[in-house]
């Protein structure tokens, strides 16, 4: 039965933008894009916290890292997206792994407040940093490509097929990522994450190196957010410290992921596609005309979260979807 | 060396401020280990209260403490019987979830209220001290911010007395250190927990009131102020009253020293650098139990 | 099975015909009205700005579609667009909550789902030029008539409007101020200067350009401080100011850190002997309102978009005021109401002069825009434009005076009908608390 819902689910995310495009809305694909983004970096995120259980609210930095080192590569060297991405993404990995591993020294709560540190300290620096443009940050200059092939390689996508591309480019990469995570979760890897959650002194009784792992769990949320901040800076067009450190690329995908399910691997994307529309619809219905400027969707959007956190903690994926949707032969046998 | 150690005393006065603002997330979650995104809305709540009070009726902000914490504390009682107790029993995050909910609620309905504009409080009793100044051998004291700084210290030592030396205190200790245990001494942890967030909301909103004195009022004011307490609570080591307020001065007075010489953007850098110094000789913070 | 399934095939292609066919088929039909497109950034940190430009569009669809005779501004009498046959003009805006890529996903909305003829926005001068590529491609005009970032008219781009002055503009008329003020009356010791700058987009525009311009009209940059946007402290910062003693203080920082300044300076009983400052604060009208209180704005001085005390002599402005408080909840049009009101009017303008909401038309009228001063509630020199930025949109320097209510004092025959003299050196904090506040 799952494997029915795979193959539809799939059908309908590739299918799902062409009527769009005949039409012309194409802002629906651009929400697809922002609910692949937010999928991703939420699947990201689940390595971190939902499998190794660590409180981490700092992996928007790897985002900016990923982001910048390859606005860079691009801006100053000529290197396009499809080689800059696995580039920015080992960056946003490395970069991690040396900050991490002395922070797993702290705990808890008090490895919490490390990862906002990090964070914290980051700001400041995209802030006032030269090279990478300081407060004004980057731009990215659009170069047309000849062919399909080469914009989606480079992720420059112009035209009327603009929001079309980004879609597939934000598609592809979510998959890609979905798959290696799905293979994580199955592996050895995962398998020393859940155990360090668990009980972190047991898993060291049995051999486990909790710090080594801890960091292999957060170097690789670090280049999911990287390869995802990659994706946005050749959409944005721009990078600049306060769109990309923004605590809002981390909130965001916790919530997906909580509201889908925490530690599962389809968690955060239900969550993204449940949550992600939601705010969209409110704003539009509630955040305009004479409601407009009141906030009225946000505290709907706020509402509909506390409500979802108070009747379902444990996420959306719980619910008892197979005896909705499956075997009402075997209520009857 | 005057420029220091006016740096210093600054860097001190300042502390006190950050100390009234922590403390009440020091007992919702330094003590009973609940992370609260909401902590600076019932900040901007507290504040927002003193203000109305203020331009309403013309309550000093330093009377209104009083209503103001009265009604934040069966506000966060009320948070919690609906909210909090029930994604208790779930995983940490669904809580962080939960309250980052509630951060959206409480400051759009504020927006939706208020609208965003900046609010001041003018003519207050401390206000009227306006420029009142001690100066002891070059280094000046600013009387407004030494007599809130005061207000500080007996609301600390207040809740010290409280939580160390009274059954409730205790009790609440008890509840956090172990909950099963605790229950089989008599101690309900629901209410346990309900009062601790009743008095964790009741205190910063009691810190809103005295900010009101110095600090222009709108509904995105939390952040800047919690984002400090957060590093001054873990700074400090979880569950210590003690550790709290140390914490918040010595932030108090790295924010102020490192400027002096270094950057001013870096100010809260160079706060959250040195809590993760120390946190890597103490990964318990200066006095954690845990 | 196989008919039923080439009977589907049938109908799902003349479905999808019909759909590919409604959307070519060209829109010539009458326009019924005309859209205005506008992300704003109404919740979050930017919300105080927001609020402004949504109040500044409620009042130009006020004065656009109802009939104002006596209002000698653009499209005041008459109700609707002359142009399109009395069309009326409907602002569709949408809160972005100061967040990029969420401005980024409505403005697309606006674009392919509400077809919008026009983009105004976003308002702040980061997220407007994340939202330039977007509009750029599509080929609909777009405004942002307060965002003051020089490059936003730098890129070459043709679709993008900005009737309002630039940060270079603006910081310029400071220090041309500074440079002209000794032959005409004032100091001549003026010589050294401070920067003291929040660490956002914003903030560091104008300090690059007040870092090219102080040098060039005479003074030495004795201090450089880039600050922390939401500091809750600045009293190190105060401190270093303090040491550094320039003569001039140039200091750009929102409202809430501005009035965290004004206290830790009043702590440390310094105040240098000129404040000068670009936009944030002194822009922001709750802050001015606030200062009446406490005498704290007296003396200070920045550039202003409009000779608001001379404003009076425009009947205009004081109508258009009227109409702004109705939606303001009382508030007066501030300094960013006006630059948005008068760029919306100058849109409303194109249109109905481009008798069309066709984006060719539109641009067209646009760039032929050569609007005289008269029309205009604000002191421009007049509209006319070069590569997207209204050249003749120029400013006037004020001073706040004891009255809490802001004076010309430059150019300098302005500063004549104003009669105003200005306040040197820049009270002391004493001083300050000790005279009578024009509010209480």
């Amino acid at each position: 039965m799952a494997r029915i819902a795979l193959i539809i689910g799939a059908l309908a995310a590739v299918l799902y933008p062409i009527p769009l495009q005949i039409q012309g809305t194409t802002y629906y694909q651009t929400v697809g894009f922002l609910v692949f983004v937010n999928a991703m970096l939420g699947l990201g995120w689940n390595v971190i916290g939902g499998w190794a259980g660590q409180f981490d609210f700092g992996p928007q930095v790897f985002f900016a890292v990923g982001a910048y080192t390859a606005a860079l590569l691009y801006v100053k060297l000529g290197v396009d997206a499809w080689l800059g991405l696995p580039i920015a993404a080992a960056v946003a990995a490395l970069i991690c792994a040396v900050l991490t591993y002395p922070l797993t020294r702290l705990r808890g709560h008090y490895f919490a407040i490390s990862t906002v540190a990090i964070w914290m300290i980051a700001q400041p620096i995209g802030a006032t940093w030269e090279y990478i443009g300081a407060a004004q940050g980057l731009f990215i200059p659009v170069k047309p490509r000849s062919n399909v092939v080469s914009a989606a390689l480079s992720l420059q996508f112009a035209g009327p097929t603009k929001a079309l591309g980004y879609y597939y480019a934000a598609l592809a990469l979510f998959a890609l990522t979905l798959g290696l995570m799905a293979w994580v979760e199955r592996s050895k890897l995962g398998f020393y994450f859940r155990a360090i959650r668990d009980d972190q002194e047991a898993a060291e009784g049995i051999g486990i190196d909790s710090r080594l792992y801890k960091v292999i769990a957060r170097s690789i949320t670090a280049a999911v957010f990287g390869a995802a901040g990659v994706l946005y800076a050749f959409w944005a067009l721009s990078v600049f410290p306060e769109q990309v450190l923004e605590l809002n690329w981390s909130t965001l995908p916790i919530m997906a992921t909580v509201v889908g399910g925490i530690g599962r691997l389809w968690g955060p994307v239900l969550g993204a596609v449940i949550l992600i529309p939601i705010s969209q619809i409110m704003s539009t219905t509630l955040g305009t005309g004479p409601l407009a400027g009141r906030g009225i969707d946000l505290i709907v959007y706020g509402l509909i979260i506390v409500v979802i956190a108070a009747f379902r903690p444990t996420g959306l994926l719980s619910l008892p979807w197979a005896r909705w949707f499956g075997r009402r032969r075997s209520a009857l046998a | 060396m005057t420029e220091l150690a006016q740096a210093v005393v600054n860097g001190l006065q300042m502390g006190f401020l950050y100390a009234l603002v922590a403390v009440g997330l020091t007992i919702i979650w330094g003590l009973m280990e609940m992370i609260n995104f909401a902590h600076g809305e019932f900040l901007m709540l507290g504040m927002f209260g003193a203000w109305w009070l203020h331009a309403g009726y013309r309550l000093d902000p330093l009377l209104s403490i009083v209503p103001i914490a009265l009604v934040m504390y069966a506000f966060g009682v009320l948070v919690y019987r609906q909210l909090m107790r029930r994604v208790q029993g779930g995983d940490p995050f669904t809580q962080i979830f939960a309250t980052i909910g509630l951060l959206f609620l409480l400051q759009n309905a504020v927006v939706a209220g208020f609208t965003s504009d900046y609010r001041f409080v003018n003519d207050t009793f401390l206000q009227k001290l306006g420029g009142a100044r001690l100066t002891v051998s070059g280094v000046t004291f600013a009387v407004p911010l030494l007599l809130a700084a005061g207000l500080a210290l007996v609301l600390f030592l207040a809740l010290y007395l409280l939580i160390e030396r009274t059954e409730f205190g205790l009790a609440l200790q008890a509840t956090s250190e172990d909950r099963d245990a605790a229950r089989l001494v008599g101690i309900r942890p629901q209410r346990m927990f309900a009062m601790a967030w009743g008095l964790g909301a009741a205190l910063v909103a009691i810190a809103g009131a005295i900010l009101v004195n110095f600090f222009s009022v709108y509904p995105q004011v939390g952040l800047q102020f919690t984002v400090l307490a957060y590093a001054i609570v873990a700074l400090g080591g979880f569950g210590s009253i003690l550790g709290t307020l140390l914490a918040a001065l010595l932030v108090g007075v790295i924010q102020s020293v490192t400027v002096v010489y270094l950057p001013p953007a870096f100010k809260d850098a160079f706060v959250f650098a040195s809590y993760l110094l120390i946190g890597l000789l103490r990964p318990q913070g200066l006095f954690g139990r845990f | 099975m196989r008919r039923i399934s080439v009977r589907l095939m049938i109908l799902t292609a003349l479905i999808a015909a019909a759909l590919a066919a409604a959307r070519t088929a060209p829109a010539q039909q009458k326009v019924t009205e005309v859209l205005i497109g506008s992300v704003l950034p109404l919740t979050g940190n930017f919300a105080s700005l927001g609020q402004q430009y949504l109040w500044s569009a409620k009042t130009a669809e006020d004065i656009v579609n109802n009939d104002y005779a006596d209002l000698q501004i653009p499209l005041g009498p008459g109700k609707g667009f002359p142009g399109l046959g009395g069309a009326p003009i409907r602002f569709i805006v949408r809160d972005d909550q100061s967040r990029g890529e969420q401005a980024r996903t409505i403005a697309e909305q606006l674009i392919s789902v509400d077809k919008v003829h026009w983009f105004n926005g976003e308002g702040t001068s980061g997220i407007t030029s994340l939202l330039q590529p977007v509009l750029e491609s599509a080929g609909i005009p777009m405004t942002c008539h307060a965002c003051a970032s020089p490059t936003l008219t730098e890129k070459g781009l043709k679709w993008f409007f900005r009737t309002g002055p630039n940060d270079k503009t603006m910081v310029a008329s400071v220090f041309t101020f500074l440079k002209e003020w000794p032959e005409k009356g004032g100091p001549k010791d003026l010589k050294t200067i401070a920067l003291f700058t929040c660490d956002n987009l914003f903030c560091q525009d104008n300090r690059k350009v007040a870092t090219d311009l102080a040098p060039k009209a005479g003074f030495k940059i004795v201090l450089d401080l880039t600050t922390k946007t939401g500091a809750t402290t600045l009293a190190s910062e105060v401190q270093r100011l303090q040491s550094a003693n320039p003569d001039v203080l140039f200091n750009v920082q929102y409202p809430a850190e501005t009035v965290v300044f004004e206290n830790d300076a009043k702590r440390a009983g310094w105040m240098p002997k000129v404040m000068a400052t670009s936009n944030g604060a002194y822009s922001d009208q709750t802050w001015l309102e606030a200062q009446k209180k406490t005498n704290g704005a007296a003396g200070w001085l920045g550039r202003d978009p409009t000779a608001i005390d001379l404003a009076q002599e425009r009947p205009a402005w004081k109508k258009v005021n009227e109409i702004y408080r109705k939606y303001s909840n009382g508030q007066n049009m501030g300094e960013l109401a006006m630059r948005e009101i008068t760029g919306l009017l100058w849109m409303a303008d194109v249109i109905n002069r481009a008798r069309s909401v066709e984006p060719a038309a539109l641009q067209k009228a646009a760039n032929e825009t050569s609007m005289g001063a008269d029309k205009l509630i604000i002191d421009y020199k007049g509209i006319k434009f070069e590569n997207g930025q209204n050249v003749l949109a120029t400013g006037v320097v004020t001073q706040v005076g004891w009255d809490g209510e802001k004076h010309t004092l430059w150019p300098w025959d302005l500063a004549a009908k104003a009669n105003f003299k200005p306040i040197f050196p820049s009270p002391s904090w004493q001083e300050r608390e000790s005279k009578p506040k024009p509010a209480s």
